[in-house]
């Protein structure tokens, strides 16, 4: 009995870290999807910028992307990794010399845990992509 | 009669447990070394997305767009093995007529094993990874 509950205690503790580390990271697998899919989306559409409110509304659209793989999301629209959500996703746009025209665009996951059962981990900076802006420059245009 | 049969049992937890710890080894391994060499795999592929991206938007069909096309590849600040190591190895490579596409390959992701190899998996598991971008638009198709 001694030596059944001695290497129980290892067996449960092996097997608790087996899920919590194999959730862990199946959510971070998820995530390097999300911003992989946010940043090419980010990357190809149009930069709109007749003013502050367009660059912000483009910017809530990337962040929809990455968290729901939807600029303009359902209502009920389910996100693409557990309880990640548009106020966790930074985005930021690299700008050239002169910082009018965006040349690339960088997006990461900020503030994120995930709670896999036996104990919590925190991703804050990554992950992180940074695209090229290949998409259309429109700075007198408004956003939809 | 019954102190026989208890002598007879004795050591039964002790091979049980043996036998389980392999097992447990094997599935600690499908989780842990699994995972990593998917995440590996994701993160490769999102860079070299990007970075076929990059390279097929420099283009212009001299050979200062080909060194612009690098340059913009080895800017790129991502990295692999969760986010800690930066890419080597990077291959661009380019159409005959230097402008029509890109390609890069990130051949070098070599992600070390720490519980298969317990239960004879090998040492290291390399996930190449590559993305091909075309120029006009510029997109990726591969």
């Amino acid at each position: 009995m001694i030596e059944l509950a001695l290497s129980a205690g290892v067996m449960v503790a092996c097997l608790a870290g087996t899920i919590q580390f194999g959730y862990t990271f199946y959510i971070y697998n998820e995530l390097v999807t999300a911003v992989g899919n946010g940043g090419r989306y980010a990357a190809m559409r149009t930069f709109r910028a007749a003013g502050s409110r367009d660059i912000e509304k483009g910017k809530a659209a990337i962040r929809n992307m990455v968290a729901y793989g939807d600029p303009r999301p359902a209502p009920d629209a389910l996100p693409q990794a557990a309880n990640l959500k548009p106020e966790q996703v930074q985005v930021d746009w690299v700008m050239d010399e002169s910082g009018t025209r965006p040349v690339a665009i960088n997006v990461s996951i900020v503030d994120y845990t995930v709670d896999a059962a036996f104990g919590m981990f925190r991703f804050t900076g990554k992950p992180a992509v940074e695209y090229p802006f290949v998409g259309r420059f429109a700075p007198s245009e408004s956003e939809p | 009669m019954r102190v026989r049969r208890h002598n007879r049992e004795r050591g039964f937890v002790l091979i049980a447990m043996s036998v389980a710890m392999v097992l447990m080894l094997a599935v600690m391994g499908l989780a842990f070394d699994f995972g990593r060499i998917y995440i590996a795999r994701n993160e490769a592929q999102v860079f070299t997305d990007a970075a076929a991206m990059a390279a097929a938007s420099k283009l212009d069909g001299t050979d200062v767009g080909l060194d612009r096309a690098r340059q913009a590849v080895g800017r790129l600040p991502m990295r692999w093995n969760l986010g800690t190591r930066p890419f080597t190895g990077i291959l661009v490579e380019f159409s005959p007529d230097k402008q029509s596409w890109a390609r890069v390959t990130a051949p070098d992701n070599a992600v070390e094993i720490t519980f298969l190899r317990a239960a004879g998996g090998p040492a290291v598991f390399t996930v190449p990874a590559h993305s091909v971008a075309a120029t006009k638009p510029v997109r990726l198709v591969e």
